[in-house]
């Protein structure tokens, strides 16, 4: 086999594996339909949204465009964050007289078995930059300057469900 | 006596690219936010190791070994067998390509090799993260930029690591290497 030979076969077979990784995410997808709950309807992706277990919305991936981003550099690594505030993403799907001060906002991942439990006063303050933020698997973390949130083993991963408590 | 596979020498040069990845992920930060961009010096490590060691099975053992000392220092956000299994896949990767494309002093071949090596690395994190339940994410094409992003930054790692293999044969290197061993 001459070397000409060799690298086509090699990127063949990186092509291949290529498709295969976007083929496998792309089924995830279609076989993982939520079923439309209520007057809120799910896709694929979406991290629902629920208000005293009631589903009330959707965060979707449409929901970025009319959200601004916003970014720090995290003390453990000095890696820069980025991503979407927590309590934007809430007030695009709420009136913000629902959030009172001492409300329970709970951000969990099922695959990580993890949770953080906050308060929408430490969660709307600017300053502790509660914010949803891209992994390299396009999911969300929810990642904080808050001293609770502020390092790697205590970040949720993955996380796929935003539930709001009443006090 | 049998002839050991790797002799002790090119065992402890092994044993020093694989602490040089380790340090190298440790201290290097380059001002790049994009997913994957430490495979360029990941990767250029790994070739010169697998040209400076020129047997199957080099790039494995930098890697395996890389990976012990990773997940000791507690390195990697998902837990040890994450940071120790996509460490060694890095290597496992690399070794793979080389098997099929051979010489890594080739700059397409190291690029090549750059490129599977660092896939490796991306197949084993997303691989666990599905066997995990791992959501699929909301944004569609958040992991198809991650996965471009480590094939660029493993094919500019694995050409970084090929030009430094050639610079190290005009420095007579080689020449050096053969008489040690």
């Amino acid at each position: 086999m001459s070397q000409r030979v060799r690298v086509l076969v090699a990127i063949v077979i990186l092509v291949a594996l290529m498709g295969a990784v976007l083929g496998i995410e792309a089924l995830r997808r279609l076989m993982n339909p939520a079923p439309p709950l209520a007057e809120v309807t799910l896709s694929p992706g979406d991290i629902p949204i629920y208000r005293d277990e009631q589903l009330v919305a959707g965060f979707s991936s449409a929901d970025l465009d009319q959200l601004a981003t916003v970014s720090f550099v995290d003390a453990e690594k000095g890696k820069l964050q980025q991503g979407w505030l927590l309590p934007d993403v809430l007030l695009l799907h709420m009136e913000a007289d629902v959030l009172m001060p001492d409300c329970s906002i709970v951000v969990s991942s099922s695959s990580e078995g993890t949770s953080a439990k906050l308060t929408w006063v430490e969660v709307n303050n600017e300053a502790n930059m509660v914010m949803l933020a891209l992994t390299n698997r396009g999911t969300l973390k929810l990642v904080s300057l808050l001293e609770v949130l502020d390092m790697r083993d205590e970040w949720v991963v993955d996380a796929d469900k935003i539930e709001i408590f009443s006090p | 006596m049998k002839e050991r596979y790797f002799s002790t020498f090119q065992l402890i040069l092994m044993a020093l690219f694989a602490a040089l990845i380790v340090v190298a992920k440790i201290t290097l930060r380059l001002p790049i936010q994009m997913s994957g961009h430490s495979g360029v010096f990941w990767m250029a490590i790994i070739i010169v190791a697998a040209g400076v060691v020129p047997k199957p099975g080099a790039a494995s053992v930098v890697g395996l070994t890389s990976g012990v000392i990773a997940a000791f220092l507690g390195m990697g956000n998902f837990g040890a067998i994450n940071t120790l299994l996509s460490y060694t896949m890095v290597g496992v990767g690399a070794d793979l390509a080389l098997l099929l494309l051979r010489k890594p002093e080739n700059l397409v071949v190291a690029a090549l090799a750059g490129t599977f090596g660092h896939m490796s690395k991306f197949l084993v994190k997303w691989a666990l993260g599905v066997l995990a339940g791992a959501p699929v994410g909301l944004v569609a094409l958040g992991l198809a930029w991650t996965l471009v992003g480590y094939i660029i930054f493993g094919a500019l790692g694995g050409l970084l690591g090929g030009l430094t293999l050639a610079a190290l044969r005009r420095a007579g290197f080689f020449a050096y290497l053969a008489e040690k061993r």
